[in-house]
């Protein structure tokens, strides 16, 4: 359904994507997990038709995207910032958005009132939006999007700074989107989310895809080893000659510091043994913690950083 | 064209769902208006001046301060002064008081001095705490002294006769004498008349339509004359208020999410720019209709008027749209703007008649669109076509438009 080749776009010096290559499916939905200025909005803008001068080609259904003005009533786009009129009321809002594509007055009508609905706005579908709260903002701000019903749906950070009840709702109708058969791209920072929610995660950095496929396919890439983490207090040097001779044979040392240390290892029965060794050698852990492997894990191991770096 | 009416709609929508800001807009002008109006109208439709106290000391008592005395009481004077004997004491006490505007003191021997054709002084005492009727009364006692002087001169001999005579007793007073210097009186008087009736030069008095002329003053032509300069001037906040979407809709991300949908940049920019103009044109609807009711302004021919109101909001409209592709942000907008409305308003002629400005001021005023419009609604006024004004504002509103809508197409370039 939606192609992307080769997409190189550059700011000055900075390249935001390098040959940035896609495929998404109709009725996928492709998580997009990325540290900050790792090229996500970049990707959305280009998308959206809001940024040009790149390389590259991007197709939907084997025409270009940007082919001709039409191609725009198939994207929706539910932008990070809220984007409508505060002074007008919700159902203005919708009406105002919607009319801006080519979607008949009437069919325009019902639709905004079911969104409405869906987003559970309706009872207060004639009240200013200023008067609405961060969540009911956002809401409404993903509603405009789904309006004329597009083929393609854009959304950048749709759940920033809100609450739980709100974000469960926004996530409730990307997946219910996708159900129905519309492509969907949306970037965030919140791991849980896309674990939940996406038929296709990918991690990208730098402007380029470094891993996609389904969770526990992601999950793979670091294997199936649990990650073991050890504080206490503990020379860094001590704490790794101490287990030298355990190394390998399904037990790794991942970092080790002054007091913090971490392991992956293939069979939790080998930890036992570990601590007997740091006990012989009179190294004092206070605290032990077994991680399975994760998202978090893969993007760690990906980035080399953590999502909020 | 549909989404241009849709983008246009809105707009008119959301800026008269919440009038406040155009509702203080038209109020201030309107108040500022009323405001100079009242204090600068004359008091009456009449034009009249309100009658002048003034206090006569004579100390004279004779012939002389009698006829100037009764002067103040001649018909049309009658009803100018409002003339109170007194004395010297009551009379510095009264001006001490600010109780008349003017104290005029005749001295002792005045009539005598007079009869002798000796340099006589009157005192004119001005209260200074008025501006203008003292010097009225100041004026009215030259006037007085000059034809009292020339009356004087032109009767010389038979005043000294009448001088000579003055100092006999009624018992010894040569009656037979009189009769030769009343002749000699009389036959002046009637060769004086030949040329005094008819006056040689008559003075008649009308009020002129010729070009260039303005109506009289009263308070009402007085809005009039103030209220195009307040419109002109709050007609450029109200367009750069309205206008200022352009720049908060890109702040804010609208204008990026109106990109993603089949809206062409054209059509965005120009239902702004037509936003612009009709906002301008409804604000100085409401005015020139507040105008018309509340200040009883005759404006001149609609049809006209409503052409130069239309030209200037099309002209404010298109200038507003190059100054938002310009600037670079809400605040930089809000901190340049109302300087610049300000200036156009000072060297435009909106805040002071631009007949009394410097010429410096009133060579910049040119390019102010406040000139033109307010020239222009002066000439309506008058009935005339105010067709310099339309063409210059119209021309170049036309320019700003060619510079405005590529600028901010670039800038609509996210």
């Amino acid at each position: 359904m939606l192609e992307i080749k080769n997409l190189t776009k550059s700011y000055g010096d900075v390249v935001a994507l390098d040959r940035f290559s896609l495929d998404l499916k109709k009725g996928e939905v492709l998580g997009l997990l990325g540290p900050n200025g790792a090229g996500k909005t970049t990707l959305i803008s280009i998308l959206a038709g809001t940024v040009r001068d790149f390389t590259g080609t991007v197709t939907f259904e084997g025409r270009s995207l940007f082919a001709d003005r039409s191609m725009k009533n198939r994207l929706g786009v539910v932008p990070q910032d809220m984007a409508f009129y505060d002074d007008l009321n919700a159902m203005d809002n919708l009406l105002f958005w919607g009319g801006l594509y080519d979607v008949p007055r009437a069919d325009l009508k019902r639709r905004a009132a079911e969104l409405l609905e869906v987003v559970e706005l309706s009872d207060r579908a004639k009240e200013p939006v200023k008067n609405f709260s961060g969540g009911m903002k956002r809401r409404l701000n993903t509603a405009i999007g789904l309006l004329h019903k597009p083929d393609l749906l854009l959304l950048d950070e749709p759940t920033v700074g809100i609450d739980v009840q709100a974000k469960v709702s926004i996530l409730d109708i990307i997946r219910s989107v996708g159900a129905a058969g519309t492509a969907v791209i949306f970037t965030t920072h919140q791991l849980a989310e896309v674990e939940g929610t996406c038929s296709r995660i990918a991690i990208m950095d730098h402007g380029r895809i470094l891993a996609q496929g389904t969770l526990d396919a992601l999950i793979r890439i670091v294997g199936e080893k649990d990650i073991v983490e050890f504080t206490g207090e503990f020379a860094a040097a001590a704490f790794s000659e101490a287990l030298q001779d355990l190394a390998g044979d399904g037990l790794e040392l991942l970092s080790v510091a002054d007091g913090l240390a971490s392991l992956a290892v293939a069979d939790t029965g080998r930890i036992p043994k570990v601590m007997d060794r740091l006990f012989q050698r009179k190294l004092a852990v206070t605290d032990m913690k077994i991680k399975t492997p994760s998202l978090e894990t893969v993007f760690l191991k990906l980035t080399g950083r953590s999502l909020r770096d | 064209m549909r989404r241009f009416f849709l983008v246009l709609a809105n707009d008119i929508r959301r800026h008269l769902r919440s009038p406040w800001t155009l509702l203080i807009f038209i109020a201030i002008p309107l108040f500022m208006t009323a405001l100079i109006g009242i204090i600068f109208a004359p008091r009456s439709e009449g034009n009249e001046l309100p009658s002048i106290p003034v206090l006569v000391v004579d100390n004279d008592k004779g012939l002389g301060s009698k006829l100037l005395v009764g002067a103040f009481d001649a018909d049309q004077l009658k009803k100018m002064f409002q003339v109170t004997l007194t004395d010297q004491a009551d009379g510095d006490k009264r001006m001490a008081k600010g109780k008349a505007s003017a104290m005029v003191v005749i001295p002792k021997g005045f009539t005598l001095d007079l009869l002798e054709a000796k340099p006589v002084t009157l005192l004119v005492v001005k209260n200074p705490a008025e501006q203008f009727l003292p010097d009225v009364v100041e004026e009215f006692m030259k006037t007085i002294a000059v034809m009292l002087s020339g009356a004087v001169q032109a009767f010389a001999e038979e005043v000294k006769g009448l001088r000579a005579m003055l100092n006999l007793k009624l018992d010894s007073f040569p009656w037979e004498r009189l009769a030769p210097e009343f002749g000699k009186a009389q036959k002046k008087v009637v060769a004086a008349a030949k040329f005094l009736d008819p006056l040689l030069i008559r003075l008649k008095t009308e009020e002129t339509r010729a070009a260039g002329a303005r109506p009289p003053v009263t308070a009402y032509s007085i809005f009039a004359v103030i209220l195009p300069g307040m419109a002109i001037m709050f007609l450029l906040f109200i367009v750069q208020t309205v206008m200022r979407d352009l720049l908060s809709d890109r702040e804010d991300g609208k204008l990026r999410r109106m990109l993603t949908t089949p809206l062409r940049p054209l059509e965005l920019i120009g239902a702004r720019i037509a936003g612009g103009w009709i906002m301008g044109l409804l604000v100085l609807a409401v005015m020139v209709a507040v105008g018309t009711l509340v200040f009883r302004v005759a404006w001149g021919p609609f049809g006209y008027f409503l052409l130069l109101a239309a030209v200037a909001a099309f002209w404010t409209a298109a200038f507003f749209a190059l100054f938002h592709a310009l600037v670079r942000s809400r605040n930089q907008a809000g901190a340049l703007g109302a300087p610049i409305i300000l200036a156009f308003s000072l060297f435009g002629g909106s805040m002071m008649n631009p007949e009394v400005m410097p010429k410096a001021f009133k060579a910049v005023g040119i390019v102010t669109p406040n000139r033109w419009f307010i020239d222009g609604a002066a000439l309506v006024r008058e009935g005339r076509f105010p067709v310099l004004s339309l063409v210059v504002l119209f021309a170049s509103g036309l320019v700003l438009l060619a510079l405005a809508v590529p600028a901010l197409r670039r800038r609509a370039s996210v």
